[in-house]
């Protein structure tokens, strides 16, 4: 009795945790389509309403146009976030195990660090034209800070009993190195990816804004001139759906890895 | 592997003082296949002592001599066992166990995974063999520790206050295993503890530390039987003996 009681609870439980997020979206989606469609109150112009959003997103994916734009997009993510982890983790790794290293780098690191990676446009173009060069330039430079920051610290939070314990077990530096350290700053390293992924995201959206002719930034900068709200609207909810999905995933990589 | 510890001083710099004395002129023996303990109230720098004694850190004078050799960076010859836990935690038990094997290259993989799950059973561990240290107890995680310096062959165990988290049913019992494995293997054995009663179950020799600054007050031999009998009248005559000098110190 008492279990079956407890057991329908949970199913409850489930069903509201599950529910209660979807709750703001919708009132959000009713209040929305209320003041534009519904009731008139605001300028089409100004703000479309979610059946002209819809009705956007539709012809943009009949046409094929939100997906490759979409994969414009992610291609660049992805190229700067490569670009950068080669970069960064490998330095944060070496940063991290060499105090004197770090204390060289210290000061370059902290200064260009708290530069906007929007900062580096006008240089983006200069050194690498229109195109997809200066986008993934720029997305390097706004993740390759936040994972070689995470990554030193990773490693510099090895616990020392684990290290210790490696090295009176007969590991000599580098396989400390490798078999301690490593692992251990792994958590670190996913965690600053999962920062850097944001970032990119970010830093793509401006940098195709300025100096490039495609991608999501492009298709919402231009939909904006051409008077086009729909798919703006539609370009920044895919936005927001790329970087949930990523959350997602980096969320769960560090459910398995977190230990 | 006997050790001997020669004029032994470590001080630390600290902020209000300019340096601050823990090990003040230790000399101590301690021969080849002895269970040594050493016991002192807490601050009284046995585990610097011991940390030294594994070149885990260096002395500020004197020198500690290991089969011969001068101590001077940590080795598999002297296997730590912590007090905090200290197994990998990305490795599973039996990967935990064949770690130092395999840093140090003794025999196949084959036959590391086979000692490693002969030593596992010895000790009632076998069917967690795959499992992950956090999916163990304390007094697991300990055991683990121990098989995993044992199987190393390390001839010298250094072993703080590695019983200090468990409950006393399970701290008895590790007690009673590690004489088991220390008789099997003839490791010398040097623990930091500050329970007396441990130390008078477990020591063949136990080394009673002063604090301000850290020195040797007095050295016990316990000749005591094994299986020591906790409430046997020798046992309770010289845990009361200790206690009592313990008390004079402070």
């Amino acid at each position: 009795m008492y279990k079956n009681f407890k057991l329908s609870d949970l199913m409850l439980d489930n069903y509201r945790n599950k529910f209660i997020p979807l709750i703001l979206p919708i009132c959000i989606i009713i209040v929305w389509y209320l003041i534009t469609e519904g009731l008139g109150m605001v300028n089409p112009y100004i703000l479309p309403g979610p059946i002209t959003v819809c009705q956007s997103a539709w012809s943009l994916i009949l046409s094929g146009k939100l997906l490759t734009n979409t994969l414009d997009t992610l291609y660049k993510v992805f190229g700067g976030l490569i670009l950068a982890s080669i970069v960064a983790i490998p330095l944060g790794i070496l940063l991290g195990w060499y105090k004197t290293l770090e204390d060289i780098a210290t000061l370059v690191i902290s200064v260009l660090r708290p530069i906007p990676p929007v900062a580096w446009i006008p240089f983006s173009i200069l050194w690498f034209g229109i195109g997809m060069f200066p986008a993934v330039f720029i997305i390097f430079m706004g993740c390759v800070f936040p994972i070689l920051v995470y990554t030193i610290d990773g490693v510099k939070r090895t616990d020392k009993v684990l290290i210790e314990s490696a090295q009176t077990l007969g590991a000599s530096d580098w396989n400390v190195l490798k078999r301690v350290i490593l692992p251990s700053a792994v958590p670190y390293v996913v965690s600053g990816l999962k920062v850097g992924i944001g970032i990119a995201l970010m830093c793509t959206i401006s940098a195709e804004m300025v100096g490039s002719s495609s991608g999501l930034g492009y298709m919402i900068l231009t939909a904006t001139s051409l008077f086009d709200p729909g798919t703006t609207v539609v370009g920044m909810l895919d936005i927001g759906l790329i970087g949930i999905i990523f959350d997602y995933i980096f969320t769960k990589a560090q459910d398995r890895i977190f230990w | 592997m006997s050790i001997e510890i020669k004029n032994i001083n470590k001080s630390f710099k600290s902020k209000k003082t300019d340096q601050l004395s823990v090990l003040e002129n230790i000399n101590l023996t301690i021969e080849d296949g002895e269970l040594v303990c050493l016991l002192g109230p807490s601050g009284c720098g046995k585990t610097t002592l011991l940390r030294l004694i594994a070149g885990l850190d260096q002395p500020t004078s004197g020198e500690i001599v290991a089969n011969g050799e001068v101590v001077k960076k940590p080795s598999g010859d002297r296997a730590v066992i912590f007090q905090q836990y200290s197994l990998f935690p990305w490795l599973t038990v039996l990967q935990n166990v064949t770690f130092g094997l395999e840093m140090t290259k003794k025999g196949s993989k084959e036959e590391n995974i086979a000692a490693a799950e002969r030593y596992l059973t010895s000790v009632g561990l076998i069917d967690f063999k795959d499992s992950y240290p956090h999916e163990l107890s304390g007094g697991m995680k300990q055991r683990v520790a121990i098989i995993r310096s044992l199987l190393n062959h390390s001839p010298i165990l250094l072993m703080d206050e590695p019983f200090s988290a468990l409950d006393m049913q399970n701290r008895h019992k590790l007690q009673e295993q590690l004489i088991g494995v220390w008789k099997r293997f003839e490791n010398t054995i040097v623990f930091v503890t500050h329970d007396v009663d441990e130390a008078v179950y477990l020591a063949d020799k136990i080394v009673i530390l002063d604090k301000n600054p850290g020195r040797i007050a007095n050295i016990v031999d316990v000749d005591i039987e094994r299986p020591r009998k906790r409430e046997s009248e020798e046992f309770i005559a010289l845990q009361e003996a200790i206690v009592k000098d313990l008390d004079m110190g402070d």
